[in-house]
């Protein structure tokens, strides 16, 4: 049984294990890299929406708080990684504690609305200190990440801490989604009221999970200002936000796997499709568009229903 | 007689300037079926959703075992050992039929988040349990076949069965159904009269709102009546179908 449930997820690590040493091209494991730290980021935000029901438009400003974070105390202040990555953790999860408590009395578009002013605020705040962020232009000259005296300082070494830091937080996750925390996760979703009544703390939970997932955002964050040694106000704003709410609905809401294929898409195609790179937005609003009028439940959604389908037809032929 | 286990005092409920219950008194004796009816609108649900916290009441108060619930918080409440179920069956749709009726074991076990991602040793054990409480409920309710189900999948019917079975998971001292038998046949009607006779048995106390006469003559020990928030009658079923003010309200009144 356990192996069973981990299968996907041995394959999978075994997969991304072996992948960079096949790629010639560097450029491609920058991409790599990239979909890993998204795929972090969107694992966060599914447990919020996928799982929880809660929907928020603000992601990106704990992105960008927990890279700014780390990326001040080390480069500025000469701090050693690892605190300046508790540092961040803390200082991300306090700030999303006090904002969960503010807006997670709201509800539907309400919590929407209340969240992208969160995530306007914190773009607005890390524009206008100049003097301590370095304003709109950046901060540059993050150094690399250095853990007890070994130095990430390569792409290829920086691919597989991160997918090593994505595949520990699966198996979290995982767990959590399993677990007696997580079924009071997914109760909310259908019905508050239902959870209520069992005894589940409605509001204590929906602050609980909207700090977790914005840690999860804070740690992609860390990654990324890391991997590209800058960082801007520009990833903290809305688009980048709807970017990751995307992939969710695009990969699968309630699906850990969907978050990584969203990921994966909404990452890869702008590459391919960079030579219509005027028309972008409009292919990129046509496949939302289908994906949610013709998949709901998105692409591992469907891919689930297919498979269902011709298990169900390969059994009908058996018996008939 | 047994003791009183919950206790209305004066209890009073105003939506702006409708009055859903008008200073209510009553109480429940342990380990006794009571039934609350009335016609449409007088307040039947409200007291549900004053007992369980829902709303709070605009005045008075309501104590189980003594202690005062009334103003509390339903999850407070729920972990005293009031359970319900709803008008409109509330299930949790993205998971299984056996997955609802482990929430009901909420409030009786303590693993949080951190213990749960990190799968430690208790929290396995823990899961353990809740997971053989959960079938052990599931077959009292009659499901154990469809545990692996999507509770999406089941019908109505099945649904509110369901949400019985995740009530008692959570052991309750009080089970409160809301209308369980909306939406049921004569046959599955039958079935629940049954189910409720084998909850009173485990000896909990159950308070059922229902229309559905025959049934509540069938099983109830105790009626109350409401009406226009009010308490019109209280008895036995056979005081009750004696009681001219009842008959008047259900049947109208004789010129």
């Amino acid at each position: 049984m356990a192996i069973k449930r981990h299968l996907p997820l041995m394959l999978f690590g075994c997969a991304a294990a072996v992948l960079p040493l096949g790629l010639k091209d560097p450029y491609y494991l920058g991409i790599l890299v990239f979909i890993g730290i998204f795929s972090i980021a969107t694992m966060g935000l599914n447990l919020l929406m996928g799982y929880a029901g809660q929907i928020s438009l603000g992601h990106a400003a704990f992105y960008a708080l927990g890279a700014y974070a780390t990326g001040l105390l080390t480069a500025k202040y000469n701090v050693h990684f690892l605190p300046a990555l508790i540092a961040a953790i803390i200082v991300t999860a306090a700030i999303a504690y006090v904002i969960g408590i503010a807006c997670l009395r709201l509800k539907g578009h309400y919590l929407a609305v209340a969240t992208l002013a969160v995530g306007e605020i914190v773009f607005i705040c890390l524009n206008a200190a100049v003097g301590f962020t370095g304003g709109p232009s950046g901060l540059a000259g993050i150094p690399s990440i250095e853990i007890g005296g070994f130095s990430f300082d390569s792409d290829f070494k920086f691919y597989y801490l991160v997918w090593a830091v994505f595949i520990l937080l699966f198996i979290l996750t995982a767990n959590i989604i399993n677990s007696r925390s997580g079924r009071a996760l997914r109760c909310l979703h259908s019905s508050e009221i239902a959870a209520a009544a069992m005894g589940i703390n409605v509001t204590k939970l929906k602050v609980q999970v909207f700090v977790l997932s914005a840690v999860y955002a804070a740690l992609a964050g860390v990654l990324y200002g890391h991997s590209v040694t800058f960082i801007s106000p520009q990833s903290s704003d809305l688009m980048f936000s709807v970017k990751l709410l995307t992939m969710i609905v695009v990969g699968g809401m309630g699906n850990l796997w969907g978050g990584v294929l969203g990921a994966a898409l909404l990452t890869l195609l702008p590459e391919m499709l960079s030579a219509f790179h005027d028309y972008e937005l409009i292919i990129y609003g046509s496949i939302l568009l289908v994906i949610v009028m013709f998949l709901p439940d998105g692409l591992m959604g469907g891919f689930e229903a297919l498979g269902n389908k011709i298990i169900r037809k390969v059994r009908a032929r058996g018996r008939g | 007689m047994a003791e009183t286990i919950l206790e209305a005092v004066r209890v009073r409920k105003e939506f702006g300037g409708l009055v859903a219950l008008c200073d209510l008194d009553f109480g429940v004796r342990r380990g006794t079926v009571t039934a609350v009816i009335g016609p449409n609108g007088a307040g039947k649900t409200t007291l549900i959703n004053v007992m369980t916290g829902v709303t709070a009441p605009t005045s008075g108060s309501i104590a189980l075992n003594g202690s005062i619930i009334s103003g509390l918080k339903s999850h407070e409440i729920a972990r005293l050992g009031i359970a319900r179920t709803f008008q409109t069956a509330q299930i949790f749709s993205a998971m299984t039929v056996l997955e609802n009726v482990m929430v009901g074991r909420h409030t009786k076990t303590g693993c949080g988040m951190i213990a749960s991602a990190l799968s430690l040793g208790r929290m396995r054990r823990e899961e353990r349990t809740i997971c053989d409480k959960g079938l052990y409920y599931l077959d009292v309710v009659g499901l154990g076949a469809l545990a692996h189900q999507p509770a999406a999948s089941v019908p109505i019917g099945t649904q509110r069965l369901l949400e019985i079975g995740r009530a008692l998971a959570a052991e309750p001292v009080v089970l409160l159904l809301d209308e369980p038998a909306a939406g049921l046949n004569t046959q599955e009607t039958r079935a629940l009269g049954k189910l409720i006779g084998t909850i009173r048995d485990m000896g909990i106390t159950v308070i059922i709102v229902e229309h559905d006469m025959e049934l509540v003559m069938d099983i109830a020990d105790e009626i109350l009546v409401l009406n226009f928030g009010s308490r019109l009658a209280w008895g036995t079923p056979e005081h009750i179908q004696a009681s001219p003010e009842v008959i008047e309200v259900y049947l109208g009144k004789e010129d």
